[in-house]
């Protein structure tokens, strides 16, 4: 490609400081270095992590940054070394990595790698190094993805190849929330067939675990959430009982273990809320319950230790335990085969400009996924 | 027997409220009734749920006899009892195995429905009893209380034993050390060349470590605020031993150093101290650490930040082990017996029942590991 090795300026949405609306800006993008790959972004979706670290933010550490960490793209270019990659090539950046040599990708029990950003950089929520300047300032690179940016570069680690002929503008959706709350159910509890299990939040990623649950054989799918508008939605991904906590006058676990005679098989916290992953294990059976935290939150959760002491178990999930050069591009065949669903989840669709609009639409709940078109 | 079918005057160590003395009292003890089995307890042990129920529990759980580790003979069985007979020996069980149960039918848990602890675990005893002094019902403690030279005990919560086993040791495996060394071989299911840290150095903790030891760990760290401990840790098989008052940062961050920035395999927490609890959990490996809740609270709630979950790290808890009651113990016995398990590495005291106060008073103060009573002669 003529941009080969040249600084690229291009669009991006960029957050300057939490709380403030992101800033349209023109951007530059240097080229990749050894073992890197800058990929042109085609199309991308907010998470709520995008969310929280925008909205909720205790400090300036983590910006100016550029978020996103949901998209697909096109290989542009690649720096020396890489030649898994090559341009063309239809990618999807992800927020988590697998280097295949260290300890933990050596292991079949965790999707961990050494190499990943998280060890030693959570805080910012970003490597401190970035490729992204904007009037010769450095901008950090959200989850070492920031996909509001017309092009990206990352290490190869992070990139994932799919299939040639998949539809970028619905297999993004692979990038995070769809992969994570799948996983969590698939991977992580390992829903068994003809087994009960309840989804608590029912967001995109708590939609996905509906999901997971049903493609794994769940006899009975309890559908967890306060607000009532999203169980039409939890119905279509597989669904069968539909709860919301403030119709009952008492803790939703003891109505889910009524309704259960004795308690869920496997529990999911997709909410990033505490009160409710005590509530996820409290729901589940006594002697053989599992449940998942999925959701997000740097606040302690809790329970009484006999929970766990009767036999329940506590785990959590990150990127649904997906390795994710391994499993993201299975997840795309497995869209294009039919055997998941990722049409359903996208509500909107808006140009990159409109980022603000998605923001409120997601922080209004009034959003599952929109996906933003990156082109002019 | 010559007591068959009739009440039994015996002596008791009775517990009128909490925080008070035990008494040695009279009691009456009812004949079995259907399903139940009597038993002459021979000899008992003090666990630290019998001292946690004394100090702190629940004031309808009293007046209670305590006890629920312990070895004994039948004295006799109640109607349709086919599976014991007068003379067997038997170590009485505070959890049971009916069979017939969802929980019983399933390989994952040793819970039963037919248990005291499925519906009572607040008082720690079922409503009624067999026991009665001087006109007032006296509950039995965890469906066994073996502070008496007789009880009476549902057949679902009794194993029957090898007729040769030596009741002054194996009366250990009635708690203790069932719930130690199974936590470790089954609830967190170590594995051959493991790593492990073990918290806490009481008769659980040590068994913990025996566990982890016969499970094939390559490294087992003892972690315990008293190092009067560590000797016998290292008896069990200990390869580290830490006092975390020796550092001063938390000792999950120097397991982590000390394991090459990993962290353990496997931590086990004996203490039911919720702190300790948060503490083994973060000392653990992050994508596949387990962590297993063994000790006992019910006064706290233990916590820790989502992100040790999201890591990769599991936390589960463990009672008795995780061993299904009567198919178990009988097979733990016949290990003490070829030499597969310690058992008299725990025992460090004798008494008799009379002493009872004494030993609680040993435990409280952390002499110890083991106290035998002898019950009846």
């Amino acid at each position: 490609m003529a941009t080969a090795g040249k600084v690229i300026k291009c669009r991006a949405a960029v957050a300057w400081e939490p709380k403030a609306p992101l800033v349209m800006e023109e951007i530059e993008v240097a080229p990749p270095q050894e073992g890197e790959v800058r990929i042109k972004i085609l199309y991308t979706s907010l998470c709520h992590t995008d969310l929280f670290h925008l909205l909720e933010s205790t400090d300036n550490k983590g910006f100016p940054t550029i978020l996103g960490h949901e998209a697909a793209g096109v290989v542009e270019s690649v720096g020396p070394g890489v030649t898994e990659f090559k341009p063309g090539d239809k990618v999807i950046p992800n927020s988590g990595c697998q280097c295949r040599e260290c300890k933990f990708c050596k292991s079949p029990r965790t999707n961990l790698c050494e190499r990943s950003w998280v060890n030693d950089h959570i805080e910012y929520m970003s490597y401190p190094k970035t490729s992204f300047t904007c009037r010769g300032k450095p901008i950090l690179q959200f989850t070492n993805t920031g996909t509001l940016a017309e092009y990206i570069v990352i290490r190869q680690i992070y990139v994932v190849k799919i299939d040639d002929d998949a539809p970028l503008d619905r297999v993004c959706l692979l990038g995070c929330g769809v992969t994570t709350g799948y996983g969590a159910a698939v991977n992580s509890a390992g829903v068994t067939p003809g087994s009960v299990c309840a989804v608590f939040g029912l967001g995109a990623v708590g939609l996905a675990a509906v999901m997971g649950c049903k493609n794994a054989g769940a006899s009975r799918i309890f559908a967890v959430d306060i607000n009532e508008k999203k169980f039409e939605k939890a119905k279509v991904f597989g669904a069968t009982d539909f709860l919301n906590p403030k119709a009952y006058n008492k803790p939703i676990s003891e109505v889910l273990i009524e309704m259960t005679n004795g308690g869920v098989d496997f529990s999911l916290e997709c909410v990033g809320n505490t009160e409710v992953s005590r509530l996820a294990l409290e729901s589940c059976a006594k002697g053989w319950g599992l449940s998942v935290l999925v959701g997000y939150t740097n606040t302690d959760f809790s329970s009484k230790p006999i929970q766990l002491i009767y036999g329940k178990t506590w785990k959590g999930t990150l990127l649904g335990g997906f390795k994710i050069k391994d499993g993201v591009p299975k997840l795309v065949l497995d869209y294009m085969s039919g055997k998941i669903m990722l049409d359903e989840f996208i509500t909107q669709r808006m140009k990159l400009e409109q980022v603000n609009d998605v923001v409120k639409l997601m922080k209004n709940g009034e959003c599952i996924r929109c996906i933003l078109d990156m082109s002019k | 027997m010559a007591t068959a079918g009739k009440v039994i005057k015996c002596r008791a160590a009775v517990a009128w409220e909490p925080k008070a003395p035990l008494m040695m009292e009279e009691i009456e003890v009812a004949p079995p009734q259907e399903g139940e089995i009597r038993i002459k307890v021979i000899a008992t042990g003090l666990c630290h749920t019998d001292l946690y129920h004394l100090v702190d529990g629940d004031k309808r759980g009293f007046p209670v006899v305590l006890g629920h580790e312990s070895a004994g003979v039948v004295e006799s069985v109640g109607p349709g009892v086919t599976d014991y007979k007068p003379g067997d020996k038997v170590i009485p069980l505070f959890l049971s195995q009916c069979g017939k149960c969802k929980f019983c039918k399933c390989p994952k848990t040793n819970l039963c429905e037919s248990s005291w602890a499925t519906k009572y675990h607040d008082i720690m005893a079922e409503p009624t009893s067999r026991f009665t002094c001087r006109g007032q019902t006296i509950l039995q403690f965890m469906g066994t209380s073996t502070f008496s030279e007789y009880t009476v005990i549902n057949q679902n919560a009794v194993a029957k034993i090898d007729e040769n086993a030596p009741l002054d040791r194996v009366f250990l495996l009635g708690c203790g050390i069932t719930t130690g060394y199974g936590a470790a071989v089954n609830t967190a299911g170590v594995t051959p060349g493991s790593v492990c840290a073990v918290f806490g150095l009481g008769a659980v903790g040590l068994a913990a470590v025996m566990g982890c030891k016969n499970a094939g760990a390559s490294r087992i760290f003892a972690v315990d605020i008293n190092e009067k401990k560590f000797e016998k840790a290292k008896v069990f098989g200990a390869t580290d031993f830490l006092n975390p008052k020796a550092y001063n940062k938390p000792i999950s961050e120097v397991l982590i150093e000390m394991t090459n920035g990993g962290g353990v395999d496997f931590s086990i927490e004996c203490t039911g101290n919720t702190e300790v609890m948060r503490s083994a959990l973060e000392s653990c490996a992050k994508g596949w650490g387990v962590s297993v809740v063994v000790g006992w609270t019910n006064v706290q709630d233990f916590s820790a930040k989502p992100i040790q979950l999201i890591y990769g790290k599991t936390w589960k808890g463990s009672l008795f082990g995780g061993f299904k009651c009567k198919d178990s113990v009988p097979k733990l016995v016949r290990d003490y017996m070829s030499g597969k398990i310690m058992l008299d590495e725990f025992i460090t005291h004798k008494m008799n029942l009379e002493q009872v106060n004494d030993a609680i008073n040993l435990m409280k103060t952390g002499q110890g590991i083991r106290t035998i009573m002898t019950v009846s002669k």
